[in-house]
């Protein structure tokens, strides 16, 4: 454990902040990890971490400042430098840090009472990894393992307190058979549900099953996006295209589309605070989460705020504060893509298992222009002949408009659960 | 306790400022402190890894007990590592002109708000500025008696201007980066170059894709260079087999026009006086007149790979040191602007770069360009947008018929491994025969 009392920092933190500005947001966490890299099938790397960190934010009148220290003996140097801060921030409607909460659902568990950091448990899913691997014949390029713990405290001068401990496994494999390349990985809150063999195995089956890859001539063809493909497109291009921020500040598609059929009516794209590996009663600033249906049968149904954003343009808050440095920001908790379930994948089409180059799509436009990783051909739901190189062109807003169905089954990808995604005429690019 | 054969430490600690300006309003502006390191020990097999936080404050007994930690963890490692021989030595740091941190956040501000304010012209829906400064100072020693510290100040601006016009909407983006010192007097130029460039965007045309000739410009032919041939010639990538430029050295890999280069002695972004092994750096000639000639290694895998340079890994903060590009570029060639656009006769310019992304062991690699230029005739006509390109590294590089004599590099942020560390970019213009051009309109 830390050699400092956390608490009594944050006391420390508090009482002070509260003599130079109006409020005092103080956020603390702590974890500690451990992991074992594979260089080739063998450990190359093994390492563990224990690390720490104090946000702090204070509003006073109006503006803004924030600063974050992971040293605790420069606290008040950290407080000073977001009194600083603040100085310069623009004056806007503040109406004040929200107290102790009444959550409105009970969230799924994330702590694992029976996970230890052992480093037994890291070279077990090795081994495991490793044997899945070895139903394939290829090489094992790289990939590892890790198991968390951590530990996060939310306090403010409103009298809010709230402590969280969440656990996390995770497991990944990178494969190649000559310049056929596969990759998997998972992670859980829970080292029951982390399936080591099985994604040792899936890494090699996709470089294994891409040996020998043929071409596809340019044309219009039907696609089944795998959900990490469509993710990492939805995620990229259609989640920030609902911040409340964006919208606000005239980059966002959906600006004047509220309420208004923009996307296929069987697609609903949901937030879900209380079910996945992010879930939580509150969010990154206190205010109590609920499930936001974002996008309902393809009708834009809500926009997300956080405090500062809401506050600022006279909305509510939708819980969707989330927090990756000393500011809180916009985000989500667990997304849900839904759609018209039925079996997509009778029917010949063009299945990508990956994507290369998504976060060079357009994310104003939804324009997009990217390269096919793992493609195949499937049909009557196997595989058939893989495709080596395809490029994928096309606008993600159009792309939405018509979708052919989803997947009856949907994928865990951390804190993003998405089914498949079939499209019916999708423009592919071929050698 | 068994003795580690090798042990290093790698501190960073300093202060991290930002400022973000949306459309005229300072959204939020301040500082952060940073304190990391990471030990490294060499044990019996592998690496055995412990973060120390606040290392500045700990005594040599608490170091002792991290180095025993870390080689517990090195316990489970299998992989026999070597340590290649590699000059160890640090490099001059360039004095800087304007120190960023001696300046005040509120002159900063001033600055960065004129360049925003510059952006706002007829036809611009929205826009945002952003500064971002890290000023650090990197300590590093070792188990052989080498030590040395240095300091840092990495810093920059960008500026983002979004026109719209009857619902629709068109980005563009300027920003520079530096280690020379605040570079934010008199830029009101670039807003001014991005909302210029986003109001012509909406009356460019869907690319449309398909094989075709291709001039890259100096960014996005840097691009390539980094993506397609750089991450190829790391040491590691070529160590575990995920690269197409295995088993290549000695090969002509590509035309006589092109040679590459990566160059971390150089004033650029992606400088470093030392790298993350205490090992001096060196420019390292990656391609040379088409010939393969050298990857880019750490201590490890120059020992276990060869022909090429250690002097190239890199970490972000405290983590892991990787091999990792610097300031990479292709060498100027002889041909000028126009003979480029004349000989590509039909085609399309490709400007700007919107990022990229290489699968270095299947060869493949995919980019998009901010926006481009029809070529008919040997000469420009109308504009495009979103125009991406993607190909096969090995086929690409033997297609890149003539090189400008117009290098320039342009600085940015790479990723690898769940690491981000500063890089440049470069190129003059080139000449790519059957390019695969990605556009909406394929």
């Amino acid at each position: 454990m830390p050699e400092f009392d956390s608490d009594s920092i944050i006391d420390d933190i508090l009482r002070k902040g509260e003599k130079v500005a109006d409020e005092v947001e103080v956020v603390y966490g702590t974890g500690k990890s451990i992991n074992a890299s594979l260089k080739g099938r063998e450990i190359g790397e093994a390492g563990g971490s224990e690390l720490w960190a104090f946000c702090i934010r204070i509003i006073d009148g109006g503006r803004i400042g924030s600063s974050m220290t992971n040293d605790p003996g420069r606290w008040e140097e950290c407080l000073d430098a977001a009194k600083a801060g603040s100085r310069f921030a623009g004056v806007q409607d503040w109406g004040g840090l929200p107290g102790p909460y009444t959550p409105n659902g009970t969230p799924d568990k994330v702590f694992d009472e029976n996970l230890d950091l052992d480093s037994a448990r890291l070279t077990g899913y090795v081994e495991e990894l490793l044997n899945g691997a070895s139903e394939y014949e290829v090489d094992v390029a790289g990939g590892g393992a890790s198991v968390s713990q951590s530990f996060y405290k939310l306090t403010n001068s409103s009298g809010l307190v709230y402590e969280n401990s969440r656990t996390r496994v995770s497991a990944s494999l990178e494969t190649i058979s000559g310049t056929s390349t596969g990759y998997e990985s998972d992670t859980s809150c829970f080292a029951d549900r982390l399936d080591p063999y099985d994604i040792g195995k899936k890494a090699a089956y996709l470089a294994a099953h891409s040996v020998g890859a043929g071409d596809i001539d340019t044309g219009t063809y039907d696609v089944i996006l795998s959900p990490i493909a469509a993710a990492q497109l939805i995620g990229g291009i259609i989640v920030p295209a609902l911040s409340g921020k964006n919208v606000k500040a005239g980059r966002s598609y959906f600006a004047d589309k509220l309420g208004e059929q923009c996307l296929d009516e069987s697609f609903t794209l949901r937030d879900d605070p209380f079910h996945g590996q992010s879930s939580r009663v509150i969010d990154a600033e206190g205010v109590p989460t609920r499930v936001l249906d974002l996008v309902k049968d393809g009708v834009v149904n809500t926009f997300t705020y956080d405090l500062k954003t809401a506050y600022k343009y006279g909305e509510e808050s939708t819980g969707s504060a989330v927090r990756s440095d000393s500011s809180p920001a916009i985000g989500f908790h667990n997304l849900y893509l839904e759609g018209d379930r039925q079996d997509i994948f009778d029917e010949k089409a063009l299945y990508v298992h990956d994507v290369i180059g998504a976060h060079t799509a357009n994310g104003i436009t939804g324009d997009f222009s990217i390269e096919t990783s793992n493609a195949t051909w499937r049909e009557g739901g196997a595989d058939g002949d893989a495709v080596r190189a395809a490029m994928l062109s096309g606008n993600v807003f159009e792309m939405l408009k018509s979708i052919a169905g989803v997947s009856k089954e949907s994928r865990e990808l951390g804190n993003v659960i998405m089914p498949s995604v079939r499209f019916n005429n999708l423009r592919v690019v071929g050698k | 306790m068994e003795e580690p054969k090798y042990y290093d430490i790698r501190h960073i600690s300093g202060v991290s400022t930002h400022i973000d300006i949306e459309n005229g309003i300072i959204d939020s502006a301040g500082s952060s402190f940073l304190d990391v390191a990471l030990l490294r020990v060499l044990g019996n097999k592998g690496w055995g890894l412990v973060n120390i936080e606040n290392f500045g404050s700990r005594s040599r007994k608490e170091i002792d007990e991290f180095i025993a930690e870390a080689m517990r963890y090195a316990s489970i490692t299998e992989e026999e590592i070597i340590l290649g021989d590699a000059p160890s030595g640090m490099l001059t740091v360039p004095k800087i002109k304007g120190n960023p941190a001696d300046v005040s956040l509120e002159e900063k501000c001033e600055l960065l708000k004129s360049i925003e304010a510059a952006a706002r012209i007829d036809g611009i829906i929205s826009t945002r500025a952003g500064y971002s400064e890290g000023s650090s100072t990197v300590y590093f020693m070792d188990s052989s008696g080498n030590e040395y510290s240095y300091p840092v100040c990495r810093s920059g601006y960008g500026i983002n201007a979004i026109a719209g016009r009857n619902g629709d909407m068109q980005a563009a983006r300027e920003s520079e980066r530096t280690i020379g010192g605040l570079n934010m007097y008199h830029k009101e130029h670039k807003g001014l170059e991005a909302a210029g460039r986003a109001l012509k965007l909406l009356d460019a045309s869907p690319a449309k894709g398909g094989k075709m000739n291709a001039v890259l410009d100096q960014e996005l032919a840097g691009v390539f260079a980094h993506e397609a041939v750089g991450h190829a010639s790391e040491g590691d990538l070529v160590k575990e087999g995920i690269s197409v430029l295995k088993g290549r050295i000695g090969e002509k890999i590509g035309d006589s026009a092109l040679s590459v280069v990566d160059d971390p002695t150089l004033h650029e972004f992606g400088f470093m006086p030392l790298d993350a092994e205490g090992v001096t750096p060196k420019r390292t000639e990656i391609i040379k007149k088409g010939i393969l000639s050298s990857y880019l290694h750490n201590r490890q895998t120059l020992a276990l790979i060869g022909d090429g340079d250690a002097g190239h890994a890199r970490a972000e903060g405290g983590s892991v040191p990787q091999v990792r590009m610097s300031n990479t570029f292709i060498e100027n060639g002889d041909s000028s602007y126009d003979e480029i656009i004349a000989e590509c006769k039909e085609g399309v310019l490709l400007k700007g770069s919107r990022g990229g992304q290489v699968d270095p062991g299947r060869g493949v690699f995919q980019f998009n360009a901010e926006y481009g230029y029809v070529i008919w005739n040997g000469e420009l006509a109308g504009m495009i947008r979103d125009v991406s390109l993607s190909g096969d590294i090995l086929l690409t590089m033997h297609n890149i018929v003539l090189c400008g004599d117009d290098l320039r590099l342009n600085q940015g942020y790479c990723g690898k491994g769940g690491q981000s560390v500063p890089v440049t970019d470069g190129s003059p213009h080139i000449l790519l025969k059957d390019a695969v051009v990605g556009g909406q309109d394929a």
